[in-house]
Order: structure tokens, then sequence, then C-alpha cells
């Protein structure tokens, strides 16, 4: 524990500005995963035990297209439209046999896929790591502001990361089809008898979230590196986000992201041996206090 | 009634142990002792971890980790304080149930997913503090130098024969308490609690301590099986307490089934047999047990015992109906 | 076997080799007949996330048995391997070494675990008293404490204590030639990763005496984003950071590291750098840091040591890995031990091993020594230099000393009490 140095961090703008940049670089591309993961939840009230895989394939797709075509672009594009696609066919071909039956069930077809996607992954590109590198664009020297340290790729990475947001939230709240996924939410059968094809919601949804965690592959795979069974790490936290934030809600998964963020990068100043004890315990607290999360509602 | 069935139920286990005991004398070889045992360590703490999700319906993501404190504190009792095999046995046992009277009285009260979450969280945590506390736990190389094991009551658990029967007897005894606890009235207000949590409250059922006693129950049985463990590889590794041995165990009483007692230790059988048999062919071994598993999911729709047990029930169309 | 498209064939000629002893044990009258094979156990990693690890081992192990056999064998008798995966999970390790020694009649193994699996499969040997080779373990008191020593097993890999000896020389003579005075480090958090790095800055220490550390940080392993370490060494202004990441840990780290233009600001000094998995994979490799040889084509740079980067190269298709020298390695000992002994019997090839001196390209001097009264290699090549964007990737190589090392080494085991 190192709370002296905690302490002389907070007095000070650069480690400030360094830090809080840093909370939100790792916040809002959790950010981006968290929120496929309660959306799905929210609608189809599964746990997507996959959810970490599509983001290890979208960070592979990436490298693949990236590596072709040397537009990161068109890496980023290709790599949600094809984490959508999959998503798509793993949910009405698999996941939608086993709405209604136990929890179980559904973990189970889920690990499986785990398993294959893994190990599909190390057949295709090999065991070995791969790392993509930074595109021409960004390989430029980072920002200073106010004595702190900001790498412009960062500042492009939490801007997406901010409009999918916005778009997100904006896109549930007014359009039609947001109002059709939230009515499915609430009350399956009753859209079902309003003549609209529930399975397509279902399987646009799943689209949509493996897209989100395709697109957070993609953007991570310039700095880090690509390795069968890479989505674990980012499962596992992805968990406690929606966890902390509330199953299901998406104000819920940007908040819990930032503030598993911050712990992160603040954690690591005064607690530098305890920064992934510091999750659990905070997630530990937060259920404690209010067991359905931050902004969960009774399920 | 109850207590002729207890006694079934223990003259059944005595004639399994017995059958066990001289197996590999009629066998011959070492390899079936060396599947014995490791079925036993995985046995137990599968059914275990049925006794908590499939009577309980509390789906543990984190099981594993009373897995791994046994085995752990088993090994430091042995190596650091030089008890007798059976008080150091005894102890961890305590151990484990504090452990788990303290992580359950916090994840108890958690609705499915959320406790699922809350018991992987622990999981981790526990997981972390053996890595990084390497003066008490030698961190990620696990205990070293091997577990003496002195002789007791003439049972030298460094014969392998020796440990072989030990792990039997274990795994008999421990199957058969299980067995008394979920026929119990004890058992039967758990299950009640399962489908029903809400209105059990209003027949004077008191829930939270209900599941608070199942939960620190199935860890003292499963750290039963990491004990097991422990004695078999002769350390303790950080494995032992990671997530993927949670989801083995939630794997195994998927693949032999929830409902019938034995599904568990079954579905061990047939896991590990899959496993010794897979990893010779292959090393995408991921590969294959994912599509084995989408065989019993989707195919099966339920572990291979129920699947047998719902079978022969239809056969028997006229016999009564009888909630298993 | 001759194909050169690597992984495909090796598994092949595993299952070939295994269909084959399923064939001599059904007819155990007409394998005695002959010269019986003698059949070498090898359980390693071959699935997950260090495959790459039990992969290369094999790949080299394979390369050198294929030698082996051609001059006549173990003593006379073809070696068969019998490689099996143990996903990297200690009771994996322990069930696959006892079923191999038990049931598929191997009397020898060379154990490719790594970390914990490899102390898993040493209580497997110290049950049942088969030799063992360890190529993978790279923790000194796998063989530096005698309370867990036993006489069957042997280390053939390279320690971490050496690396921090020649690592901490190295370090000071730059850190005085450049007055690097604020020291960091960012390394894993394992046992591993924490006991390197304080041997380094202990001998750090020890040749540059004014040398501080001014901050640490410990990434879990497998950690895929080092964003707040990264931030915290730019708030602490070290002149130079210390790092044991290995493998995609530290090519993430120095991608991640780049953007944040950390390289022009202090220098590092990457220990497990210098694998050509790591060095080929990283893009944009900055010029000028320093790195431990893992394996290096260039170094020690004799044609021999070429030779053999490049026959395994030819075979499968891709350049060995530290892994690969310490497994090829391990097969040379068994055979120069038989030839001694002249017999494949384990005991007496134990004894043999003691203090045997074998031919090598990693060696040093061309030799590598089985140290006998710790059962470890001494003399491998170690060294450390600095990196270059292209190939040959390191240049400026430095060799340790051998004679400093052990001097070290010494005492850091009496103030360990091993001694």
């Amino acid at each position: 524990m190192d709370l002296e140095a905690l302490g002389s961090c907070v007095m000070s703008a650069a480690c400030l500005v360094t830090q809080g940049t840093s909370g939100f670089i790792i916040g809002m591309l959790l950010f981006l995963v968290a929120v496929g993961l309660t959306l799905i939840f929210g609608v189809l009230k599964i746990v997507n035990f996959t959810h970490g895989a599509f983001y290890m394939l979208g960070a592979y797709f990436a490298f693949s297209i990236y590596q072709a075509t040397e537009s990161f672009a068109l890496a980023l594009l290709g790599a949600a439209v094809a984490t959508a696609i999959i998503g798509m066919v793993l949910e009405r071909v698999f996941i939608s046999r086993v709405y209604g039956g136990s929890v179980l069930m559904q973990l189970l077809v889920c690990y499986a896929f785990v398993l294959i996607f893994d190990d599909g992954v190390r057949l295709i590109w090999g065991p070995e790591f791969k790392a993509m590198g930074m595109p021409a664009a960004f390989q430029v020297p980072p920002l200073f502001i106010a004595g702190g340290v900001v790498p412009p790729f960062y500042l492009f990475l939490i801007a997406v990361a901010l409009l999918v947001a916005a778009l997100l939230g904006l896109g549930l709240a007014r359009t039609r089809l947001g109002k059709v996924v939230r009515a499915a939410a609430q009350n399956p059968g009753m859209v079902s008898a309003l003549g609209i094809n529930t399975g397509l919601i279902y399987g646009s949804v799943f689209a949509l979230g493996g897209a989100l965690a395709g697109l957070a592959g993609a953007l991570a795979a310039p700095v880090r590196s690509l390795t069968p069974g890479m989505g674990f790490t980012i499962l596992i936290e992805s968990f406690i986000v929606t966890v902390i934030g509330g199953m299901g809600s998406i104000l819920g998964a940007l908040v819990g992201a930032l503030m598993i963020g911050f712990i992160r990068s603040f954690g690591s100043i005064g607690f530098p041996l305890f920064t992934d004890g510091l999750m659990y315990v905070f997630m530990a607290v937060v259920l404690i206090a209010k067991p359905t999360g931050l902004f969960g509602r009774e399920v | 009634m109850a207590r002729s069935s207890a006694l079934r139920d223990g003259l059944v286990a005595l004639a399994a142990f017995v059958v066990l005991a001289i197996l590999p004398y009629a066998v011959g070889g070492t390899a079936l002792p060396d599947f014995v045992i490791r079925v036993a360590a995985f046995g137990l703490f599968a059914t275990s971890l049925n006794l908590l999700a499939g009577y309980g319906g509390m789906i543990s993501f984190g099981h594993g980790m009373f897995f791994g404190l046994g085995a752990y504190a088993f090994g430091l009792l042995m190596q650091r304080a030089g008890l007798p095999v059976p008080v150091a046995f005894v102890l961890t046992l305590a151990i484990t149930a504090a452990t788990a009277a303290v992580i359950g009285a916090i994840c108890v009260r958690l609705k499915e997913i959320y406790f699922a979450f809350v018991t992987l969280a622990f999981q981790m945590l526990i997981y972390s503090l053996i890595i990084s506390w390497v003066g008490l736990t030698g961190g990620d190389q696990g205990l070293r130098g091997g577990i003496p094991r002195p002789p007791f009551l003439s049972i030298d658990l460094s014969n392998h024969t020796h440990l072989y029967v030990t792990s039997c007897a274990l795994l008999m005894g421990g199957l058969l308490l299980m067995r008394q606890i979920v026929e119990s009235p004890f058992g039967y207000t758990l299950r009640m609690i399962r489908d029903n949590a809400a209105r059990a409250p209003f027949l004077g059922i008191p829930v939270w301590r209900t599941r608070l006693v199942a939960f620190v129950l199935s860890s003292v049985f499963a750290a039963a099986g990491g004990v097991v463990m422990s004695l078999f590889v002769s350390g303790a590794y950080p494995e032992f307490a990671y997530w993927t041995i949670s989801g083995e165990g939630m794997f195994i009483i998927m693949l032999g089934g929830i409902n019938a007692f034995l599904g568990p230790l079954a579905g061990t059988v047939i896991l590990l047999l899959l496993n010794d048999w897979v990893t010779r062919l292959t090393e995408h071994y991921g590969l294959v047990l994912g599509i084995v598993i989408l065989f019993f999911a989707l195919g099966l729709r339920k572990g291979l015992v129920d699947f047998i047990m719902e079978w022969l029930e239809g056969r028997r169309s006229t016999a009564p109906e009888t909630r298993p | 076997m001759t194909d050169s498209t690597g992984r495909g064939i090796s598994r092949r000629s595993t299952l070939a080799l295994m269909g084959a002893g399923a064939v001599s044990l059904a007819t155990p009258w007409v394998a005695r007949a002959q010269a019986k094979a003698i059949r070498i156990a090898m359980p390693t990693i071959l699935s997950g996330r260090v495959a790459q690890l039990g992969l290369s081992s094999r790949n080299a192990v394979m390369m050198e048995v294929e030698k082996v056999n051609a001059a006549g064998g173990l003593a006379g008798r073809p070696i068969e391997m019998v490689v099996r995966d143990s996903k990297g999970q200690p009771q994996e390790a322990a069930r696959v070494a006892r079923e191999l020694i038990n049931s598929d009649g191997c009397e020898l193994m060379i154990d490719g675990e790594a970390s914990s699996g490899a102390f898993a499969v040493h209580e497997v040997a110290r049950d049942l008293g088969f030799l063992c080779l360890h190529t993978n373990s790279e923790t000194s008191s796998l063989s530096a404490d005698p309370k867990l020593r036993i006489p069957n097993a042997f280390r053939c890999a390279r320690q971490g204590i050496h690396d921090s000896v020649v690592g901490g020389s190295y370090a000071a003579a730059i850190a005085k030639a450049k007055n690097l005075k604020r020291w960091a480090s960012c390394s894993p958090d394992y046992a591993y990763g924490r006991d390197t790095t304080a041997e380094f800055m202990l001998y750090l220490k020890h040749f540059a005496p004014d040398v501080e550390v001014v901050a640490e940080s410990w990434p879990k392993l497998f950690q895929p984003d080092y964003t707040e370490s990264l931030t915290k060494l730019l708030q602490a202004k070290p002149q130079a950071v210390y790092s044991a990441l290995w493998g995609g840990d530290i090519s993430a780290f120095i991608d991640q590291a780049n953007i944040y233009a950390l390289f022009s600001q202090m220098t590092l000094f990457a220990v497990n750098l210098a694998d050509y998995t790591a060095l080929t994979a990283v893009k944009n490799l900055p010029k000028g840091i320093h790195s431990g040889n893992r394996y290096l084509k260039i170094f020690p740079a004799t044609p021999q040591n070429a030779a053999w980067a490049d026959a395994y190269r030819a075979k499968y298709n891709e350049y060995p890995t530290n892994w690969a020298w310490q497994n090829a390695l391990s097969v040379t000992f068994l055979s120069e031990a038989a030839k001694k002994a002249n017999s494949t019997d384990g005991k007496k090839l134990a004894e043999m091993l003691h203090d045997l001196t074998v031919t090598s390209p990693f060696g040093e001097q061309g030799k590598v020594t089985m140290r006998g009264e710790d059962q470890t290699i001494v003399d491998y090549a170690i060294g450390w230099g600095t990196t270059i964007p292209t190939e040959p990737y390191l240049t400026d190589m430095q060799p340790g000393n051998w004679a400093q090392i052990t001097q070290l080494e010494t005492e850091w085991k009496k103030s360990k009490g091993y001694t």
C-alpha cells in the first residue's frame, strides 16, 4: 500500500491528467465489451459467456484485414461486420435452442463455443501470439496537457467508444427498433403477439452485442498481443462491470466501466500489488449494499 | 423408512468400496488406481457442487476455491505443522467450513446470476491471494518438495496401494454422507427453497440460514476432494483454485445429470475418460470437447444419467409418477 | 518426417510413433529380437496460451532424436518419443507423467513442463525414480534447493539467477557510462517475475552502488493492458526500466510504450525480449532496447550455432525459441551419457550425467556442462545486447562471465540457506 504516493498524485495536475486519461482508456474499451453483454442479457436474458471470444475474433479479423489492406478503418469495419454475422448465426442456429431451458444448459452451449473458437483461432492463425502494429496515422508523438501525457491513438479510441455509447443510447430511446427491443425485453410474448418477429430481434441484438465486442477487439489490436484465449481476461472484467452497473443497464455499464478504469489507474499508484483484488472488493461491496447493482432493476 | 434406506445406502457404499479395493488385484497394472484416485478427487468435488447447484439451485462459479483451499490447507498443515494425517484432514475441513461460512454469509442472499458472479469474484480473490502470498503458498510454483505423510493406524499414504484404498474410502464415505444430507428433512427443505424461494418464508423456513448451511456443507466435501488431489500430485498448485476447476465441475454435473444423485460421479468418469483419451490423440482438446458438449447440450438436452433415467421411466409409462 | 511444414507433420509423426509403440507392445517377442526401442516420455504444454512452448520443444527434440537414431540410437537402441499434452495444468502433468512411465512403457523422461507443472513432474520422478531432465523450468530453486533435489532429476535449462547476475553486471556498466541513477521495474506479478527482478536489482546495485529504485509496477501475468503501469512509470520519471515480461506480454508492453514515447525518456532493459517469437512479432521494434539472449542465431557467433538455427528453420519454417535449444541440448546430454555408460539404464545414465561436458552449439565456448553438485547446466551461452529494427535484431552482444556468475551464484545460495 502506498497512500502517500496516491495522495501526492491526486494533488498534482500532471498525474491527475495522465492517470485520469489512463482510467478513461481502460474504462471506455471495457464499456464497449460490457455494453454488448448487458444488452444481450437485458433482451435475451442469457449470460453470454462467448462474449470474450467475440472480442478475440474481432482482434484477429482486424489483424488479417489490416495486413491485407493496410487500412485501419477497413479493419475496424470488417471486424465489426464479421463478428456481427457470426453472432447472428450463433444465436439463430444454436443459442436459440436453449431459451427457457436451465441456465446451466445455456452456459454449457456458450462454454462449448468458447472452446471451439479458441481452438479454431489457433488452427487458422497459429498458436504463437501476433502483434498488429500501430497504423501509420497514429505513429505520432503524444500530446502534453497540463504536464500530463495523452497519446492521440487513445483519444481516438475514447472518441469512438463515446460515439457508440451516444448512438446506442439515442437509438434505444428514439427509434422504432429501439422501442421494439425494449418492449421485447419487457414482454416478449406480447411483442410477438403484435406480429413482430422476436426471433429476428433476438438475433439482431446478439449480432449487435457481438459487433460491439468485435469492434473493441479491433480497436485494441494495435496495442495488445493477439493470442487464442485472449478474450478471457476481458470477459471477467466485463462481468464485473455489468454486475456493478446492474445487468441489463446501459448506463450502468458505462458507469461501471469507468469506475473499474479509475480503480485500475489510481489503484496502481496507491495499491500496486492489489489492483486486481481492489476490483473484486469493490464489486463485493457494491453487491452487499445493492444486490442488483447500481442501476439494476429487480429481475 | 428413513432408517432402512440409510442402512441400504450404507451397505451399497460398503459393497462398492470392497469392489473398488480389490479391483486392481483383478485387473492388474497401475493405470486403474491412478484413474480411480482422480475420480475420487473430482467425484467428491462435483457431487458437492451438485449439492449446491442441483439440490439447492445455487449455481456457483466459484466452487473450485474450496477444492483449492482444501489442497493448500492440507498441504501446508502437513508441510509446516507436521501434524498426523487425520488431524490435518479434520483441521482442513474446519478451516474450509469457516472460510465458506464467511463467504457464504455474503453470497447466499444474492439471486441466481449475481450469486454466480460474486462466488466467481471470491474465487478470483482467493486465487490472487495464493499467487501473491509467495512466502506461504509458493506463489505460482505451488507447494513444492512433496507432502510428507507419516503413517497412522498402520496406514502409509506414501504407499500407492494405501493411498488408493484410502481415496476409495473417502469417496464412498463422502458420497454416503452427502446422500444422507439430500435425503434428510434438511435436503427436502433445500429443494423446496430451490423450487419456490418466495413461498418458503411463509412456511417458517429460514431461507438464508438453510442456504448458508448448504453452502458450508458442500464446501467441506469439495475440500475433501482437494485433499485427495493434493495427495495424488503430492503438492498443491494455484490451478486448483482457478476458475477452470469450477468450470470443469459445472461441466461434469451437466454431463452426468443433476437430478440423479450419482449423476456427477458418472459425469466425472465420462469427463476423465474423455480427457485421457482425447489428449492421447490430439492437441486440439478444446475443439473435440466443445463438440461433445454441444452434443450433450443440444442433442440430449440433459446429463447422461438423467437421460437414461427418463428413458427408463418413459418405458415404464404405467408406473406412477415419482419426483426425482 | 522430412516434410518441412512444421506443426502438422510433427503431430503425425508422434501419432505414427505411438502407433508403432502399440504394435511393439502387442508383439513383444518380435521387438525383443531386434534392438528394442527405448521409449522416452515427454509431458509438455501443447495447447492453450503457451502452446508455442511445447510445440517448439517437441520440434527440437524430434530433430535431435532423428540425428541420434541415424547414428545408431541410444546405446544401440532407437529412440521413440512419446509426447503428450498436459494443457499446462499441474495435476494433468502429474497424471500424464505417471501414465507415460507406468502404462506406456517409457523408461526415461524429458520434462517439457514449465512453472508449477515442472514441480508436479518432479514429485512424480521422486516417487517413481525414473531419470528425468527438466528442460523448460527456469526457477532456480528446482535445482538449487537441496530439499527439492533428487538424484534422478536434472535441469537442462537456463536459470533466473544466471540471467540476473549477467544482466546486473551488464546494466551496471551501462548505468555508469551513461550515468543512469534512477531505475524502475515493470515485471509480471508471479514468482519468476518477482525473483528475477529482485535479483537483477541486487546485482545492479552490487556493481553500481549509487543506483536507486524509484518505482515498481507489477502487472499480472498475461495482462492485456499496461496503461496504468506505463503512466506510473511516466510519473516516476526513471532513467532506466527493467522488465522481466516475456512473450506476448513484452510485445504488447513495447507497442503500448511506443505510443507514450516512453523510450525517448528512458532506457529499457528487457531480459526476455531477444527470442525470435517476440522479436519478429513486434512491429516497429525500437532501436537500443537492451535484452538478454533467449535464443539467437548470432549468439554465440559460431558456424555450428548458425547451422543449427538454419536447419531448424528449414525443417519447421520458423525460428527456434529458447525452449527449442534447451530441449535439443537435453537429447545431446542423454545420448552422450548413454555412450559413456554404454547402457540406457536410468541409474547409470544419471551417474554419467554428473559433471558431464558435451560439445554443443549452445555452449559459451562450444561446450556445456551438467554441474554435478546441483545437477543443472552451466557454461551455456548467456549475454546481453541492444536491439536494431531489422535482422539479426540484436547487435553488440556482450557475453557473460561464467567465473563471475558462479562466484555470485555461490554467495546467493549461501544467503538463501541452500548450502
